[in-house]
């Protein structure tokens, strides 16, 4: 290997890395929002993520919608199903005094519903792709290259990311929803209603599927299979530290650039396995991963 | 005794030892021969199974219609086994015990067909594989376990060397394929083919779940190889061409059959017809589908099913394996003649050559090696056509025990 072939490597790995890892921070917030205020991680999201781009598949190839359509109702079928779900499963699980394990379990349920669920449309296990909105041109930048269609995605995950942060510190559903993830008995003493917050919650965390399913698919490609990018988002979420939103961004991309520079500098086969490894690093490091702040001690 | 009188005797004792011996096989009547046929019915991977069953029965119906093997006719009895090991096992068992088949001729799905070896070899029942190459079941050989009459992994990447070298003059190849037990046959007879044609392989492996292939891409490119060997399922190869030509990489490149089960949608995945101005595809059959050589077998599945070839996506690109081990089958047991047991069946089977003109190459097993077809050939495609080029171009790997 060169000197050039590792500037490259080194600039390309950052760029690439940037761009994969927007798309698993934004799954990573969803994941982090949805436990800070229910205390469950869902281990349904890849397929949140998965189903959202069949619905704008279907929506797009079969309906023969435009995009103008399909991106809006993609949006709310994914807010609408997440939400019902929360408040038709969820909800009674906890009602039933169901315990945190039955609740995971339940979050185990929905993936594989919706994994069936793909399997019996026809569509089976055949890769398939959304048609991109923005074109596959090339963009140069030092001596790395992306396309346009990575920057949209890097610049559109970064204002979805900006709209989140000024949702959670701006409006008094966002505040509402940070006040759940801090206490929610306290949160329910001052009036806000539990079942609705989580239920925005879920809905957001379907609306961010949806906009990150519509992101990278034209650049992934889409499978039933396609649901364990979350597992890539977890291990954002962890390093990030799993109590912090911010943490999950700085994950994502971490994890993002990592990915890439181990394939680049160490080997290609090893990039399944740096994900884990940062999440073992992590664990043993810094528990509370990066930016969670000090470790939480729950009385039991 | 009078000379006439022990002739009759010996003819008598003689017929009784053949029709014992006939009736002890499971399966065996002197009028019938029971076959038991299982691959994927149902589920998500029905395309290796449900077509490929039937053509196995429009060939094994002809053969009928034509008066049997030697004076047999072929009874089917079909199992269902989801392509899933657990499945596949069962059914085979119900085959076997219930049905009591005299062989097997099955297996859509590699990891799913491996499975049954253990209780096959121990129930000493003979099974020619459809669709499933089925390398795990084949090395080390199996007395009674046939398979690969499509191609062998390991004969999938020695082919696309020799493919790469003789036909594309390559001197140093990229080579991307899974990390694996695919990955690693194919990858294995692909280095002994590098090192017989004298020629330099650049490797990367990958995980199949691999989102961002940026970085194995890049490698390869910088690798500066003659031509580029893609080994990887359908969404890695999209996603590999598709990086290449983001990446300038103008240089030819050859995908595996792996990867080309359906050619339309992989052009539609990759999105941009200019990445394929150098692309090669892998085939496993005599011709193109649909092509003059296996055009007899396009027309009498269409004459024995005219309502499904009717329907769109029938028949599958898997169809004309179904009747490939059918014909292998008959041919064994044309051989053995009337005196058929399981014993000689396997005999029979591991001295095939048998050129079925449907694959690229003939049907060749031997007492070491049940990996039936070892050759394949190759099409320009340029995003929306096939176009077959001259030549089979055939692995050159073989199973050495002591490699193990």
């Amino acid at each position: 290997m060169t000197l050039s072939d590792i500037w490259l490597f080194l600039q390309q790995g950052l760029l690439s890395g940037l761009v994969t890892g927007s798309v698993y921070a934004l799954l990573a917030i969803a994941i982090v929002a949805i436990f800070k205020t229910t205390d469950v991680p869902n281990f349904g999201q890849g397929e949140i993520f998965m189903i959202a781009g069949y619905v704008a598949l279907s929506l797009l190839l079969i309906a023969g919608w435009p995009y103008a359509v399909v991106i809006p109702v993609t949006v709310v079928v994914l807010a609408v199903g997440s939400a019902l779900f929360q408040r038709v499963v969820m909800e009674r699980v906890t009602h039933s005094k169901g315990v945190g394990p039955q609740l995971v379990i339940a979050t185990l349920g929905l993936a594989y519903m919706l994994k069936g669920l793909v399997r019996q449309t026809g569509l089976g296990d055949t890769p398939r792709s959304l048609p991109s909105l923005v074109s596959n041109d090339p963009v140069i930048i030092g001596d790395a290259f992306l396309t346009r269609l990575d920057v949209a995605i890097f610049v559109a995950s970064i204002v979805a990311m900006g709209l989140i942060y000024l949702m959670f510190n701006h409006t008094r559903i966002g505040k509402a929803m940070r006040a759940v993830g801090m206490n929610p008995r306290a949160a329910q003493i001052v009036g806000i209603r539990l079942s609705r917050i989580r239920m925005l919650v879920w809905a957001m965390a379907g609306v961010i599927s949806a906009l990150a399913a519509l992101l990278i698919t034209p650049k992934i490609l889409i499978t039933p299979d396609i649901a364990h990018i979350a597992i890539l988002a977890y291990a954002a979420a962890i390093v990030g530290g799993f109590t912090s939103l911010p943490g999950a961004v700085l994950g994502g991309l971490i994890i993002g650039i990592v990915e890439n520079l181990v394939g680049l500098f160490i080997s290609t086969n090893a990039i399944a396995v740096a994900p884990f490894l940062a999440i073992l690093v992590t664990l043993i490091v810094r528990p509370q991963g990066i930016l969670g702040g000090k470790p939480q001690v729950k009385k039991v | 005794m009078k000379p006439a009188k022990t002739l009759l005797v010996a003819a008598l004792a003689a017929l009784t030892t053949f029709c014992a011996q006939a009736q002890s096989e499971p399966g065996l009547t002197d009028k019938t021969i029971k076959i038991g046929m299982f691959g994927p019915l149902s589920g998500n991977s029905i395309t290796y199974g449900f077509d490929v069953i039937n053509a196995a029965k429009m060939y094994y119906d002809k053969i009928n219609k034509e008066g049997g093997v030697n004076g047999r006719k072929i009874e089917l009895v079909i199992e269902d086994d989801r392509c899933n090991a657990n499945d596949l096992l069962a059914a085979v068992k119900k085959l076997v015990e219930q049905d009591k088949v005299f062989m097997l001729n099955g297996g859509g799905c590699s990891a799913a067909v491996v499975g049954a070896r253990e209780y096959i070899d121990r129930m000493k029942v003979p099974l020619v594989m459809q669709a499933a190459s089925g390398d795990g079941a084949l090395y080390p050989p199996s007395r009674y376990i046939f398979g690969a009459l499509s191609i062998s992994q390991y004969a999938v990447g020695g082919s696309m060397v020799e493919f790469a070298t003789q036909n594309l003059k390559a001197k140093k190849i990229g080579y991307i394929n899974h990390d694996d037990a695919y990955g690693s046959w194919n990858l294995e007879a692909a280095k002994f083919q590098a090192k017989k044609n004298g020629v330099n392989l650049s490797v990367e492996s990958i995980n199949p779940t691999l989102t961002d292939v940026t970085a194995p891409m890049l490698k390869l490119r910088a690798a500066n190889p003659d031509v580029l060997l893609i080994l990887t399922y359908d969404r890695p190869a999209s996603l590999l061409i598709k990086k290449a030509h983001e990446l300038g990489f103008n240089k030819p490149i050859v995908i595996a059959v792996n990867g080309t089960s359906d050619t339309k949608q992989l052009a539609a995945n990759v999105g941009n017809k200019d990445a394929f101005k150098n692309v090669y595809t892998q085939g496993l059959l005599a011709d193109v589908p649909g092509g003059a050589k296996l055009k007899w077998v396009y027309d009498m599945y269409k004459q024995y099913y005219p309502d499904l070839a009717a329907q769109p996506g029938h028949p599958t690109t898997y169809m004309p394996e179904g009747v490939t081990p059918a014909m292998v089958i008959v041919d064994a047991l044309k051989k053995i003649g009337p005196d058929v047991t399981r014993e000689k069946l396997a005999d029979a089977l591991a001295h095939t050559n048998l050129d079925t003109g449907i694959t690229a190459g003939p049907i060749v097993f031997t007492p070491t090696d049940h990996a039936g077809q070892k050759s394949a050939i190759y099409m320009k495609f340029d995003g929306e056509r096939e176009t077959l080029l001259p030549g089979v171009y055939s692995s050159s790997w073989t199973y050495t025990p002591s490699a193990k």
